[in-house]
């Protein structure tokens, strides 16, 4: 093998001329539509997925504004109606002492969605601009992203069970705020920011920037 | 292994343009944000105008809690409860619908609504709950606007802006029974309330603004009277007791009434002012005081008291109030005994209620009265209940009035002639009654009753002097049939004799002065007595059957009585001086002493038995007194006849005496005679003691 004594070149599936499915694997070659295993809709890399991934990552930016203004609870006890938002809802758990629960609330509502935010947007970045970090890394933080997404609607389930179960009438109601809403669709936002970027054009970018490298170093 | 070959490369057409490119997902993004901005705007729009209140006191009242209503439905919530710069009240910052805020006058009133109970009822319960509301109030009709700045009230406004009706100010000396909120009464329909009483300025009144409900306010004239309903009045009058209660709100709270008194009155404005009266009759009659469009002033003056009479009593004419008395007062006048006080009355006569046209000049209406006065019109002064003293003018026709004209003067009224009445005056006459029982000397008079009724008791209770009267008629009869006897009628000449030497035997008493002698003389005369009595006896057979002797014999001592009443007189003055001799003696003089101590003892047994007090004895006491008092009527019945004949016994008897000498046998017969009277008196004395030893034996009965 003329090959061995020296690192293997990765040859992507690009280079090869070929197209891998997303899905299952599976390569086909250039220009094929849909994968022939299990049906996929194939689709080289793109300049318009990190466009959807900007979409995606404004409209959550957008709603996760009023979801931090707006009350988040309306809790109705006897005749009294206390609205929350999401900090407000934390400075007060902090005030009765409740500080873990605030914390709890604190990163799963403000902490997780701002990273999440931020995340994205530099793994969008990062596509098209030079970063220290490493290729690898960068995916790591990807797939970070993308499973703790979901987790943010914590605060969502929270407000569904309580205004589905405290339903009082005049004793005590709990109901929804408009920041409900919000948040829930902020979080779907960003959870579909995270699933319309594709991972690969993070490597594309390292062999890009590898590839830079070395002709930098040559000439 | 070859080389890995180097794929042909994929041809692809002309890059697609950056908008044909363009991902679909945009459009999303996009729509967050519209929808977003569209939430942003509604909740600015929904934000409403800022305005400010300022209270007195904002208890319960929270920043981003406490809302502000209008009609019951929210208007607005207060963002900030903070002070003013001054810190003397408290700044509440609201912001409010801006559609409300467009329309909200100058004077539009925001108050605090709190649970509040009162009289009336519980008012504000669901802000026990809920919290307390800022409730605002406004005529929405108002031209001024876009004010945002107003002042709170500490209490509930009672009329609330834009409520259709007609506020009038009450004025009243008076209010302690006027509570703010107290309603207003109509027939006894609620109509209004009135606000919190104020006083005046000058502090001699005060002043209460009402407010009558629109539909109502159209009974409200010039002819309108306000008086005070307190929940229940008593009067007693002369339909008798009439008690009147009103609503339970009414007793608590206090309320007025008001009504058309008379027909006639002009429409009012807002703002008029009324009097308050202090009851219904006063408001009803206060009417004459000002109703009267066309008075005609009469004086009338007054001899007697007018206390009673005041300011505004009633003039009646045949029992019809025709005017009221307007002014009153003592005057100084120069009458032909020098100066007198004339109390002058000027009366106000409404002659539309005397049946003349009310635009009759006032001259025509004074020739009638002087008419009337001429025919017998006089003033008088009555009362005008039986109960209280107050009185009033009447005008009362008195055809046998002395005649008299009405006077008429150039400057004061015209004089109509007054008449004194005769005034009950229930007080004075009930004082001096009830005096003159108080000073009736019941106590002494009952215990004098009670001493002489046992008095009487045990004196006319005795067996021995219930036999006293017939003893004496006996003896009388006796006595008579002596003198009555045919030896009897030849004594005359003898009496003289008789009487001389009984004269002689008294001159012998007087010089003896022996005791003895007079015992045995007393005895002699007993025997005598005895001896009488065998005579009297003897002449009994005698002259039984013969009246014509003793009509002679009565003839006889007529003569006797008359014709020698000199000598006899004489004789008996000596006889008399000589039995004074006899009575003067120890011995005899202890008689009446004995029947007085026998008295004394009687008495006070008698009060002993008083205050022994035994009821059931009291009664049986007084039928006994009175079948006693029977028996002492009949007894005294007969007593005159009892003196009389002593008298004529005494009188014959002395005859007797003097007609027979100190040995005969008549004399002796006479002594005895006298010695049975003796003891006769003696028994009296035993009687006397009998009662002075046992007198409630006596009264018993026993």
């Amino acid at each position: 093998m003329e090959n061995a004594g020296r690192p293997t070149q990765i040859v992507t599936a690009r280079e090869a001329g070929l197209i891998g499915c997303t899905h299952c694997g599976r390569v086909h070659p250039l220009g094929t539509r849909v994968c022939t295993r299990c049906g996929a809709h194939l689709s080289p890399r793109s300049e318009a997925s990190l466009q959807r991934v900007w979409a995606w990552w404004i409209a959550g930016l957008v709603v996760y504004i009023p979801a931090n203004l707006y009350p988040m609870l309306r809790t109705a006890s006897l005749g009294k109606t206390l609205e929350n938002t999401i900090l407000g809802g934390v400075i007060e758990l902090m005030r009765h002492g409740d500080v873990a629960v605030a914390l709890i609330v604190f990163v799963a509502s403000i902490v997780i969605p701002v990273a999440k935010f931020i995340a994205i947007a530099y793994l969008a970045l990062s596509v098209s601009h030079r970063v220290r970090l490493s290729a690898h890394r960068r995916h790591i933080l990807f797939e970070v992203v993308e499973f703790i997404g979901r987790w943010s609607m914590i605060d969502v389930f929270v407000v569904a069970i309580l205004s589905s179960l405290v339903r009082l009438d005049f004793a005590a109601t709990i109901s929804p705020g408009i920041a409900a809403v919000s948040f829930a669709l902020s979080v779907a936002f960003t959870m579909l920011a995270a699933l319309s970027f594709d991972s690969r054009l993070i490597w594309d970018a390292g062999k890009e920037a590898e590839q830079m490298e070395k002709e930098r170093s040559l000439g | 292994m070859d080389e890995p070959q180097i794929a042909e490369p994929l041809i692809e057409g002309p890059k697609q343009s950056f908008w044909r490119n363009l991902s679909v997902v945009w459009l999303v993004p996009l729509a967050a944000l519209a929808v977003t901005l569209f939430i942003a705007w509604q909740s600015w729009a929904a934000r409403g105008q800022p305005i400010e209140i300022l209270f007195e006191n904002a208890a319960g009242v929270t920043a981003d809690e406490t809302m502000i209503r209008y009609r019951d439905v929210d208007v607005g919530v207060v963002e900030s409860v903070s002070f003013s710069a001054d810190l003397t009240s408290v700044l509440v910052r609201a912001r409010i619908d801006r559609a409300v805020a467009k329309a909200l006058p100058a004077d539009a009133e925001f108050w605090v609504v709190r649970p509040e109970v009162s009289a009336s009822g519980i008012s504000g319960l669901s802000t026990v709950l809920s919290g307390v509301y800022i409730q605002a109030a406004f005529d929405p009709n108002a031209a001024e606007s876009g004010v945002t700045q107003f002042t709170g009230l500490d209490t509930p406004p009672l009329v609330l802006p834009g409520m259709k009706g007609t506020k009038v100010t009450l004025r009243t000396a008076d209010g302690g029974q006027l509570t703010a909120g107290a309603p207003i009464y109509y027939q006894g329909i609620e109509v209004g309330k009135i606000e919190a009483p104020r006083l005046l300025e000058s502090g001699t009144g005060v002043v209460v603004d009402a407010f009558i409900n629109a539909p109502h306010d159209k009974r409200l004239t010039s002819a309108t009277r306000f008086w005070q309903t307190s929940g229940f009045s008593v009067n007693i009058g002369p339909g008798g007791l009439n008690l009147s209660v009103g609503s339970v709100a009414g007793l608590l709270r206090g309320g007025l009434s008001f009504d058309t008194v008379f027909s006639g009155g002009q429409p009012i404005g807002q703002g008029q002012i009324f009097d308050l009266y202090e009851n219904e009759e006063e408001a009803r009659s206060s009417v004459f005081k000002e109703a009267i469009e066309n008075p005609v002033d009469l004086t009338v003056e007054f001899e007697q008291s007018v206390a009673g009479l005041t300011v505004g009593s009633p003039v009646v004419y045949k029992g019809v109030k025709i005017g009221a008395v307007s002014t009153l007062g003592a005057f100084i006048e120069d009458g032909p005994e020098g100066q007198i006080v004339v109390l002058r009355a000027t009366i106000s006569i409404d002659p539309s209620r005397l049946g003349l046209a009310p635009d009759t000049p006032p001259a025509q209406t004074i020739a009638f009265f002087a008419g009337a006065v001429k025919d017998g019109l006089r003033a008088r002064l009555i009362s005008q209940s039986i109960f209280s003293r107050s009185l009033a003018v009447e005008l009362a026709e008195l055809p046998d009035a002395d005649p008299a004209t009405l006077g008429v003067f150039a400057i004061t009224a015209p004089l109509l002639p007054s008449v004194a009445s005769d005034l009950p005056d229930p007080g004075a006459t009930a004082e001096g009654l009830m005096k003159r029982v108080n000073d009736l000397p019941v106590e002494e008079l009952m215990e004098q009753a009670i001493a002489t009724l046992a008095s009487v008791e045990s004196l006319a209770g005795d067996e021995n002097l219930r036999a006293a009267p017939d003893a004496f008629v006996g003896l009388m009869d006796d006595a008579r049939a002596v003198i009555g006897g045919p030896d009897a009628q030849a004594l005359p000449g003898e009496l003289r004799q008789a009487v001389a030497e009984l004269r002689g035997i008294a001159e012998d008493l007087r010089t003896a002065e022996a005791v003895a002698k007079l015992v045995t003389a007393l005895e002699d005369a007993s025997e005598a007595a005895t001896s009488v009595t065998e005579v009297a006896e003897a002449f009994d057979e005698k002259i039984a059957g013969v009246p014509d002797l003793i009509d002679g014999l009565n003839q006889l001592t007529e003569k006797a009585n008359t014709l020698e009443l000199e000598q006899f007189l004489t004789m008996a003055t000596q006889l008399l001086d000589g039995a004074d001799k006899l009575i003067d003696q120890d011995s005899t003089r202890k008689l009446p002493e004995s029947l007085t101590g026998a008295l004394d003892e009687a008495r006070t047994a008698l009060a002993e038995l008083r205050e022994g007090g035994a009821v059931e004895n009291t009664n049986a006491t007084l039928a006994s007194a009175r079948s006693a008092a029977e028996a002492v009527e009949a007894a005294v019945a007969d007593l005159p006849q009892i003196a009389e004949r002593i008298d004529g016994l005494v009188s014959e008897a002395e005859g007797v005496l003097a007609g027979y000498g100190q040995n005969s046998r008549f004399n002796r017969d006479t002594l005895d005679t006298l010695r049975e009277l003796r003891s006769a008196a003696e028994a009296l004395s035993s009687l006397a003691r009998t009662l002075e030893r046992n007198p409630n034996s006596l009264l018993f009965g026993r």
